[in-house]
């Protein structure tokens, strides 16, 4: 027998007091040990920035590298007041692994069920192998890619909704 | 874990124009169907020192005690085959009697209270219980149509046993007269999924003269791979 599940229902415009313990502890990052960051936006379904969003992340392949961290592998980022964020993800070595190098939940006031999703970088050599990759519609792969920068860093722009809307995941 | 398909109407909609900020900012397509390993089998590591005393009793912050009517609140958290979620990471927050939030951008006129900041978090035990003494909420006005007031309602964050059994939700409590005047509980087709985001009051769980008793049993999503009984 299935016991029915408890809906979802939206974060709302006020965890931040309550988010904040996980926010701070988990932006406690080493800057001088080996990462990557990527940066983007939150964006809605006419090209406003989300000022008021959430993400969080899981990074399986990180969090041996984080023992020292409070929660390894997982960060907390509010979007700021131009929807932006910036991640830091532990790395060894660049990625050739055809996994996300995390998998990020979006929150928000007007999201009534938080969304799933996964990036990827750009320059992994076995993207063509992957097997979450493989499962999405090609023409819409490329909203899960973070593209690398002049600086070294990589971008990757969250679109709730719209032409680019950024594919969510339902897992099986 | 494995996930079913969860039936029509259960989940939220994520475009519900009279909830207007969903308007733009709900996703168009259906979520994909899509099955990964790492997703359904692991999950971040909450140790229990991250809890500290005031977390499970949001009445304890300040001085002396919030005004409100003190509650406590407790459940069982269980995934679809009925197993307990076991050392779970859960959040909670809400606004304080008078329906205001210690939050900046909450701009209603409603007095902050000194002596409680409205949240709290904990891990389930080993049977995948909870339970926190808190104040119970006010309802408080949110601006999404004329006279829009939300029914009372604490906010629920879990972190589940693997990622992909995340969830957020809203506690509310029986006999709400807002409910059916509110888009955000409405976003809820199946009647009975709202039904079961309503908690139930207990006088088991209600402690002498000192605090009445809500019990809120939680299921998420997901089931083991392995079949189980026969």
């Amino acid at each position: 027998m299935r016991h029915k599940i408890t809906t979802a229902q939206t974060i709302g415009p006020f965890p931040h007091e309550a988010w904040k313990w996980a926010t701070e502890l988990s932006a406690k990052v080493d800057h001088n040990a080996p990462h990557i960051v990527i940066h983007g936006r939150i964006f809605d379904g006419d090209g406003v920035a989300i000022n008021d969003g959430w993400i969080e992340t899981w990074m399986p392949d990180s969090a041996a590298l984080e023992s020292a961290h409070e929660i390894p592998g997982y960060r907390r980022i509010p979007s700021d007041q131009d929807g932006g964020f910036r991640l830091q993800i532990s790395m060894a070595q660049p990625a050739a692994s055809g996994k996300p190098v995390a998998y990020v939940t979006v929150f928000a006031r007007g999201l009534t069920k938080h969304q799933f999703s996964a990036v990827f970088l750009e320059d992994d050599h076995a993207l063509a192998d992957s097997q979450l990759l493989a499962q999405v519609p090609a023409a819409r792969r490329n909203t899960l890619i973070a593209h690398r920068q002049a600086d070294g860093s990589y971008c990757w722009d969250i679109h709730l909704q719209g032409d680019n809307e950024t594919v969510f995941f339902d897992y099986t | 874990m494995q996930f079913d398909v969860i039936e029509p109407g259960v989940l939220p909609d994520l475009i519900y124009p009279p909830y207007k900020s969903t308007v733009k900012r709900g996703p168009s397509q259906a979520p994909l169907r899509v099955r990964d390993e790492a997703a359904a089998t692991t999950n971040l590591f909450a140790s229990p020192k991250l809890i500290l005393p005031h977390d499970i009793d949001l009445t304890v912050h300040g001085e002396s005690a919030p005004l409100g009517e003190k509650i406590v609140v407790t459940g069982q958290v269980r995934d679809e085959a009925g197993q307990p979620v076991r050392n779970s990471l859960l959040e909670v927050w809400q606004c304080n009697a008078a329906g205001r939030y210690r939050h900046r951008k909450d701009q209603h006129d409603a007095p902050l209270d000194p002596n409680f900041n409205g949240f709290g978090k904990m891990l389930t035990d080993d049977e995948g219980r909870y339970r926190f003494v808190t104040i119970k909420p006010g309802p408080y006005p949110w601006g999404n149509h004329h006279k829009a007031w939300r029914p009372a309602h604490i906010h629920f964050s879990m972190f589940g046993n693997v990622y992909a059994q995340r969830l957020v939700t809203q506690m509310y409590f029986p006999g709400d007269p807002l409910f059916e005047y509110d888009p955000i509980f409405q976003s809820v087709q199946d009647a009975a999924a709202r039904q079961r985001l309503i908690s139930r009051f207990s006088l088991e769980q209600t402690v002498d003269d000192k605090m009445l008793g809500y019990e809120f049993d939680i299921v998420l999503r997901g089931h083991d791979a392995t079949p189980t009984g026969i």
